[in-house]
């Protein structure tokens, strides 16, 4: 049962032109594995606001996916500054985004409550000054 | 109506071309992350955002058009991105609130 497909991304922390590349070939293995299409989209959504975090707030990091018949575990981690306030960071509308990255159009403070809302397993571990570590869990359903 | 539809009508720009498919609702913000959030499946996107990121969140929501308003245009990777992915790109002159106007006038939404 620890059968699954591991996929692994180096997230470009200084290339915001192909950020969303991780998430974007994770959707293209599931698609092709027959997996739901509301599924894939939970999972396209949740792990490609966590790929942009890693980009826009931690200089990139790594990106690893799991595969299983039932669902998929990703993990994003990141040598970035931290978070310092999670429950904070996770409230919707809250940003610490740079006026150059909203201009960009990211910093509403929505990709966290969005991996919350897409995933069925969200958890944060992270260390001011070390890094922050994101654990999703998307359930496909049947 | 379908994009075609709407684009023989409006007069809109096309900068890039998808499949036909119909336009179903209609959605206008520039935040990424509010757009995933709360955009609606087949609906016709209005912005003024112009770069690559655009396109990953077009095909994350699904929408059946990306309409950019206020006279522009798709910077070069997003042009480049929208024709790979094959994701229709409409330029209007009008300004958001005007766009929105025209698409529920002529698609009925
Ligand atoms: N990997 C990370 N490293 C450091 N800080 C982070 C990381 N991810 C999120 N944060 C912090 O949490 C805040 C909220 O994140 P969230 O994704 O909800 O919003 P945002 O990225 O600022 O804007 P949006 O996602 O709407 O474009 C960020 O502004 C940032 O301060
Ligand atoms: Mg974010």
């Amino acid at each position: 049962m620890n059968e699954c497909i591991r996929l692994e991304y180096d997230v470009d922390g200084e290339n915001f032109a192909s950020a969303g590349h991780a998430s974007e070939s994770v959707k293209r293995t599931l698609k092709q594995m027959g997996v739901s299409s509301l599924s894939v989209r939970r999972v396209a959504i949740a792990m490609y606001e966590g790929e942009i975090n890693m980009v826009i707030h931690a200089h990139g990091g790594r990106a690893v996916a799991e595969i299983y018949p039932d669902h998929i575990d990703i993990r994003l981690e990141d040598h970035g500054p931290g978070i310092a306030d999670i429950s904070l960071a996770m409230q919707a509308g809250y940003s610490t985004a740079t006026e150059n990255i909203r201009s960009l159009g990211f910093g509403a403070g929505m990709g966290l409550p969005n991996m919350k809302k897409y995933s069925d397993d969200m958890q944060i571990e992270s260390t001011v000054g070390e890094g922050t570590t994101v654990k999703l869990r998307v359930d496909f359903e049947e | 109506m379908t994009v075609a539809e709407f684009v023989a009508r409006s007069g809109y720009t096309v900068f890039s071309e998808g499949e036909e498919r119909e336009i179903e609702s209609g959605y206008c913000g520039d935040f990424l992350s509010n757009i995933i959030s709360r955009a609606t499946d087949s609906c016709a996107w209005l912005t003024v955002m112009n770069n690559v990121n655009v396109a990953a969140v077009a095909t994350l929501i699904d929408c059946a058009c990306i309409v950019l308003c206020e006279n522009v245009a798709p910077d070069d990777a997003l042009a480049a991105r929208a024709k790979q992915l094959g994701l229709w790109v409409l330029g209007a002159k009008e300004n958001v609130f005007e766009a929105a106007k025209t698409v529920a006038k002529l698609c009925n939404v």
